[in-house]
């Protein structure tokens, strides 16, 4: 009997060892997700799973010489500077970019050539971002940094793979972006992804809420990131009870805060501009509603809390670094940018600066070779771990940036800003009551 | 019987009940690439995959403007290629480049297609629409007509219709008629209108909407279906053979009654029926990363970053240039397509001298006996091995 015992748990082991033979082994969760919040975990073993893995380049272009005329060396730049309701953040970014090359130049350029930016608008239309990134091809640009709306970043990264020019993207949250498998782009700003994964802890299990409502902008912004969002907030148990939508430039919340009202939520999170944020957020509480108010991280911003007021206190979002942080290279940032444009640069900025200096430190080591730059961002040991103004880079096999969240919580018309722990680590405890 | 015995039985049983709840778990989890292969067949089994040899590859030393070929169209006697710095025309063994300064659109041209009806060439460039109609280049942009970006991935023509997949979405023109049609998320089922692929059969256009599947045009009712990855996940396919292997598509090929998507996760197939998904891990795909398809009959020809696969849908040929010389191989695969259902996975090796002139591939064309290639390093031509 012991001896049938041992076939049949040596049959079980036989057998679990050809599971790993038919499907993709996997090692670890992309995205830093627990198995508690990966797709279909609970349930099955998927037959393929993607990013575990960096895509390697595998075209030519690594023998290629630069021209031997070159006067300057061009780094593409994209982001909305007209026409856009987000303007000011791709102003900031601009600033941000330009004070990196700027000091780059003060150090005497790449072999004592300049440094030159070469700006691009995007008014965030279908497809005009995609002409942006040939012309940008037509210029000769070496790399590339943008944008931050990500119907723009989506369109370029197929664009930039076409053409084949390096790409840094500093201001797109957008999961999806890096989702795309493009060998020639990094990000250098954590996503909505790590966002909504810290905003879940924070919510369900820190703070122990269980109803919660949604209102999101109706772009792509506030689609994708929600979608982050309620899936995972499913995956532990709690489905978002409404999720209600706005449009950029709305100013009357009237209905979809009444029917949040009705589905007597115990918290509601606001996914959107400041702007609207800040409106929405006056509007629930003028309706008399009480509830904890969370929020994506475009509300850490002067103008959310302007125009919010003491109403802002105890809000709670996400921040992609903390801008408080006792970092001396940071300070003398913020010290410099303040200095130079005459305002504090918000985290737009702080990332274009950071991921300038990635690509002019890029061409420093690699040269002026498009490929050979590519090679070098997306080696994941150059940069991994690179100490930037906004923290330490952390990319994953996408070469998407998952290093820190911060939590940013308004006390006294402040944010102040605190790590967010890594998912899994606090455990519900009880439910508090509802309002 | 003893405790000691009973509590062994106990154990016994339970081991066997998980054993058998595990295996059926696996099974239904996890089909076998050769399990569900064996279920695919081609319409004509009897035909033997095409092997191409004798290659001879050209660059900017025969008088290419790039080495940096998008695309290959061939036109009876004349090969038409797309490169980064313009159109060139092989003819008569020698060729002749057209760029902006003899009215090409932009000098990067990734897309060329010729008119059965007409013999006119559309072709798509990195800054718009041209149609090259007796010896002129005429100019369609975003500015100056229907177009609705001037960035145009993909140009087929379909009758009197020619269709562009662009960034900014598909667009149809009707040379009878003069009129544009713009197909975005706004009136087709899309979720972005960021096309990358287009191509026809059987009275439909298949759209490669980049993250957003394949949208089905029928000509006839003007009626739109799409097809999307069934687990709608980015980072896994759920399960082999239930749909599309994932919503980033890169390009279509229509043939035979099959329709054949690539992505960069992987190709599919589609018989109107079911889906056959394909990966690296369990097919003689060189690589999961696909630039662009076109399949021609019965055969597909698979662009990818490692190498040109060519497949039937059951037996596969992979050309590879090796990394150290000129030459390489053809790998010829049959995985688990015998038809008594018996797993086959017999690998051939044709030795090439010269092989494809670089294994990144971005377009290829094959007619009757010949087989072009556009790479990132040179455009190659084989020929029918008999």
């Amino acid at each position: 009997m012991k001896l049938n015992f041992r076939i049949l748990t040596i049959v079980l082991l036989i057998l679990s060892s050809i599971s790993n033979i038919t499907g993709q082994d996997k090692k670890q969760n992309y995205g830093k997700a627990t198995d508690e919040i990966f797709p279909y975990q609970k349930f099955q073993k998927a037959y393929v799973y993607h990013f575990l893995v960096p895509l390697q380049f595998y075209g030519a272009g690594r023998e290629l010489k630069p021209p031997s005329d070159l006067k300057e060396v061009r780094i593409g730049f994209l982001g909305p500077l007209e026409g856009s309701v987000i303007v000011s953040l791709g102003k900031q970014m601009l600033n941000g970019a330009t004070l990196a090359i700027e000091e780059a130049n003060k150090k005497g350029g790449y072999h004592n050539m300049p440094f030159k930016l070469m700006i691009h608008n995007d008014v965030g239309a279908w497809g005009a971002a995609a002409n942006e990134v040939v012309k940008m091809d037509d210029e000769k640009v070496w790399a590339w940094l943008g944008s931050i709306d990500d119907i723009v970043s989506h369109v370029a990264i197929r664009a930039t793979l076409k053409v084949e020019i390096p790409m840094v993207c500093t201001g797109d949250p957008d999961p999806t972006f890096t989702e795309t498998n493009i060998p020639w782009v990094i990000r250098v700003i954590s996503d909505d992804r790590q966002s909504s994964y810290a905003l879940v802890n924070q919510i369900y299990k820190k703070d122990s809420h269980s109803r919660v409502a949604v209102i999101r902008a109706n772009n792509r912004y506030g689609r994708v990131g929600i979608k982050i969002f309620s899936e995972t907030a499913t995956r532990v148990g709690h489905p978002i009870v409404i999720e209600e939508k706005f449009n950029d430039g709305e100013t009357d919340f009237k209905t979809q805060v009444e029917r949040i009202l009705v589905t007597v939520p115990d918290a509601i999170l606001i996914w959107g501009n400041a702007k609207e944020s800040a409106l929405i957020l006056k509007q629930i509480r003028a309706i008399g509603l009480k509830q904890p108010v969370y929020g994506s991280d475009r509300m850490v911003s002067p103008e959310f809390l302007k125009i919010a007021g003491n109403l802002a206190d105890g809000i709670i979002t996400t921040c992609q670094y903390n801008p408080n942080a006792e970092n001396p290279k940071l300070k003398a940032f913020q010290t410099n940018f303040f200095k130079r444009f005459g305002q504090e640069p918000d985290v737009f900025a702080a990332h274009a600066y950071d991921g300038m200096n990635i690509i002019t430190e890029s061409i420093q080591k690699a040269g002026l070779n498009r490929v050979l730059i590519r090679d070098l961002l997306t080696d994941l040991k150059t940069f991994q771990g690179y100490q930037g103004i906004t923290g330490k880079k952390v990319f994953d096999d996408t070469w998407n940036d998952i290093g820190d969240i911060w939590m940013a919580e308004v006390h006294n018309g402040k944010f102040k800003f605190n790590p967010s722990p890594p998912m899994g680590t606090i455990h519900q405890t009880t439910k508090t009551g509802s309002y | 019987m003893t405790k000691t015995f009973r509590k062994i039985s106990f154990r016994a049983a339970v081991a066997v009940v998980l054993c058998g709840i595990y295996s059926v778990a696996v099974i239904n989890s996890q089909p076998s690439a050769e399990k569900s292969a064996a279920n695919v067949h081609s319409k004509d089994d009897a035909k033997p995959m095409p092997v191409y040899g004798h290659w001879k590859n050209f660059t900017t030393k025969d008088g290419l403007p790039s080495d940096h070929a998008y695309c290959v169209r061939i036109d009876g006697n004349r090969v038409l290629v797309g490169t980064h710095e313009g159109l060139s025309v092989y003819e008569d063994g020698k060729w002749k480049t057209y760029t902006i300064k003899d009215g090409l659109a932009h000098n990067g041209v990734v897309s060329i297609d010729v008119s059965e009806l007409t013999g006119d060439v559309w072709i798509g460039t990195l800054g718009g629409l041209n149609r090259w109609s007796a010896g002129k280049f005429e100019t369609f942009s975003q500015l100056n007509s229907g177009l609705p970006n001037d960035l145009v991935y993909c140009v087929i023509c379909d009758g009197k219709d020619v269709w562009t997949a662009t960034a900014g979405g598909a667009g149809h023109y009707d040379t009878y008629t003069k009129a544009w049609e713009i197909f975005t998320e706004k009136n087709a089922p899309m979720h972005e209108p960021w096309t990358y692929g287009v191509s026809a059969g059987d009275g439909k256009i298949f759209i490669a909407a980049w993250g957003g599947g394949v949208i089905e045009y029928t000509t006839k009712t003007k009626k739109f279906k799409d097809y999307t990855d069934p687990d709608g996940e980015m980072e896994i396919d759920l399960l082999p053979d239930d749909g599309l292997v994932h919503d980033i598509t890169t390009a279509t090929s229509y043939a035979d009654g099959i329709l054949w998507v690539s992505t960069y996760f992987g190709m599919s197939r589609y018989d109107g029926s079911h889906w056959k998904g394909y990966f690296d891990h369990d097919s003689g795909l060189a690589s999961n990363f696909i630039n662009f398809i076109r399949a021609k009959g019965p055969v597909v020809f698979i662009c990818s970053d490692k190498g040109l696969s060519s497949t039937d849908g059951k037996s596969w040929v992979t050309y590879k240039k090796n990394d150290n010389n000129n030459d390489g191989m053809a790998i010829i695969k049959n995985f688990g397509r015998n038809d008594d259902n018996t797993i086959n996975k017999t690998t051939k090796e044709i030795p090439l001298s010269p092989s494809i002139a670089h294994n990144f591939i971005i377009g290829v064309d094959a007619d009757k006996d010949v087989l072009w290639v556009a790479t990132e390093k040179g455009v190659s031509r084989g020929e029918l091995m008999k």
